[in-house]
């Protein structure tokens, strides 16, 4: 009797288990909540200085940006921000697939993200530019990371794909002027 | 009946599985090299049948259920039921009880990740391996109706119909792994979406499954409407395909799996500590607040303390740091047979001491009479 009650028990264990209905499930949620202002915990200490192009407008930003700014496009308007972390803020290739799932790309390896990395010699040093484009989305980024000592600078223009082309003079300009302040 | 339980009780069985285990598991260890982990544990360890070429030998689940009935069959057996053998009877539960918990573990766990940016919050953990085509009506002002196909209905040629959806999607084809190239001629009329502009090309599968980045080649037919068409979808796709049919708006997504939660966690803070002079974490935590029905309670999750809620357990995994902010990544399992290889090792401790202990003055008696002789 026992054997025969074991075996019923295992037997509709795995016949459920092997049930195709389970595979479509259906439920009903809230609408998503639009996203709220992140707290930022960082405060930050300036000392460094740099050039920008007249028309570019200083803005609110964050408490973590050490600038920010609205850049006028002929279309629209991009968003600089420049920022300071220690150490190198995670390697060059995390930051970038990090940026390209924002701009919803898949990742890459580093070999394949060659292509859009050059390097670019400021008044800081050597820094590397990265220009990363969604054309689906009408989406990019210009990307600089700047190491400084123990400490590394980020600097990201978004905005639109026409926007971000015309802006690519003005925002090299502006990383390449960047300086410890005196 | 005597002669099927006969059958089923002999040793031979057991010894036979027991090999034929061993030998898939020399086999999954040097497949793993080249195939991965995730594949290898699907072909040999969680599969009924494994085709060597044309031959089809039993797969791990059909071997393990094997033995667990040849075990039940012994353990049944009204012969062992003696005092004298209560060793074994005591190994054998522990045996099919340690059986028992590797068959809820493959048939009901789940794991998978859950990233929470800091400030922010979620409710639902996401599957390392397995797929989901989601079809969302977003129609309604209050809430989003969901209809969910899971990745076993994603193969070719499969219909997926459902009460909740007024067309039908028919999966032409399903991409384990795949990249989205730009049409270089002008697309064919019945193309709708993503695929007016882009066409999907196949790649081959990586050897780490979740570096791979499945697409569907799929057709949506009997709308009544000009809907119908084929459309192409890929996991991580920026732009979500939306339909609209007769005044019901869809967007359709495929995702990884998604297991909701009765709870929500939403990361307060995480620190992350360097080991003195060096950029190499010594160890990072996250704080968090853990929110169940209008409860709330503060909590810190750390590498080697994980969380621990309604039978889920939260592990400090990883975490993304970067201009952005910091980013969160705790691996969730939920495992019913987790207490299951802690017990059946413990029983069949007992039983084997038992058995030893049984079987000590029999082993004394013959050595001392192999001295007298």
């Amino acid at each position: 009797m026992a054997i025969k009650v074991f075996f019923s028990i295992l037997l509709l264990i795995i016949v459920q288990s092997c049930r195709q209905e389970n595979h479509v499930r259906t439920y009903r949620l809230p609408k998503p909540e639009k996203s709220s202002q992140k707290q930022k915990i960082e405060t930050p200490t300036s000392g460094f200085s740099w050039e920008k192009p007249e028309n570019w407008i200083p803005s609110a930003g964050s408490n973590m940006r050490l600038a920010s700014f609205d850049v006028p496009f002929s279309d629209a308007k991009g968003d600089l921000s420049l920022i300071k972390l220690s150490g190198t803020g995670g390697d060059l290739e995390s930051n970038i697939n990090r940026w390209r799932g924002q701009l919803g790309l898949a990742s890459q390896s580093l070999s394949e993200m060659k292509k859009n990395i050059t390097t670019k010699e400021g008044k800081l040093g050597e820094y590397q530019l990265i220009k990363l484009f969604n054309n689906q989305s009408n989406s990019a980024f210009l990307c600089a990371i700047m190491p400084v000592g123990s400490q590394t600078l980020f600097v990201k223009l978004s905005g639109g794909l026409t926007g971000i082309q015309e802006s690519e003079t003005d925002f090299i300009s502006f990383c390449s002027s960047i300086d410890f302040l005196e | 009946m005597n002669k099927i339980a006969n059958f089923f009780k002999h040793p031979k069985i057991f010894v036979i599985t027991i090999i034929w285990m061993m030998v898939l598991v020399v086999l999954g260890t040097i497949e793993q090299k080249h195939s991965g982990l995730f594949a290898v544990q699907e072909r040999y360890f969680s599969s009924w049948v494994i085709w060597f070429s044309l031959f089809p030998m039993p797969g791990g689940r059909l071997t393990l259920i094997i033995m667990l009935i040849n075990l039940s069959f012994f353990f049944f057996n009204k012969s062992i039921w003696k005092l004298k053998k209560l060793g074994i009877v005591i190994l054998h539960l522990g045996g099919i009880l340690l059986l028992i918990g590797g068959g809820l573990t493959a048939m009901f766990s789940s794991e998978g990740n859950m990233v929470i940016e800091e400030g922010d919050k979620s409710n639902h953990i996401e599957d390392y391996h397995y797929m989901e085509l989601a079809i969302i009506n977003t129609s309604s002002a209050e809430f989003d109706a969901y209809t969910i196909f899971d990745q076993p209905l994603l193969i070719k040629n499969n219909i997926l119909t459902h009460e909740n959806l007024n067309f039908e999607i028919e999966i032409l084809n399903y991409l384990e792994n795949c990249e989205p190239d730009k049409r270089t001629s002008s697309p064919a009329i019945q193309y709708k979406g993503m695929l007016k502009n882009f066409m999907l090309k196949e790649l081959k599968p990586e050897k780490e499954d979740n570096w791979n980045r499945p697409g569907i080649i799929y057709k949506i037919s009997n709308s009544g409407t000009s809907t119908d068409g084929m459309y192409g979808i890929f996991l991580g796709q920026p732009v979500v395909q939306t339909i609209s049919v007769n005044d019901n708006n869809y967007t359709i997504v495929l995702r990884r799996k998604r297991t909701y939660l009765p709870f929500s966690i939403g990361l307060i803070d995480f620190k992350k500590i360097l080991h003195p002079g060096t950029d190499i974490p010594k160890s990072y935590s996250s704080d968090i607040i853990l929110t169940e029905n209008r409860a709330v309670r503060k909590i810190l999750i750390q590498m080697n303390k994980p969380l621990r809620h309604k039978g889920y357990t939260f592990f400090q995994s990883s975490f993304i740091e970067g201009p952005d902010g910091e980013t969160t990544v705790l691996a969730v399992v939920k495992n019913y047979g987790r207490l299951f290889p802690y017990i059946s090792s413990i029983i069949m401790c007992v039983g084997l001491l038992f058995h030893m202990f049984q079987k000590l003055p029999d082993l004394f008696r013959k050595s001392r009479e192999k001295v007298a002789t």
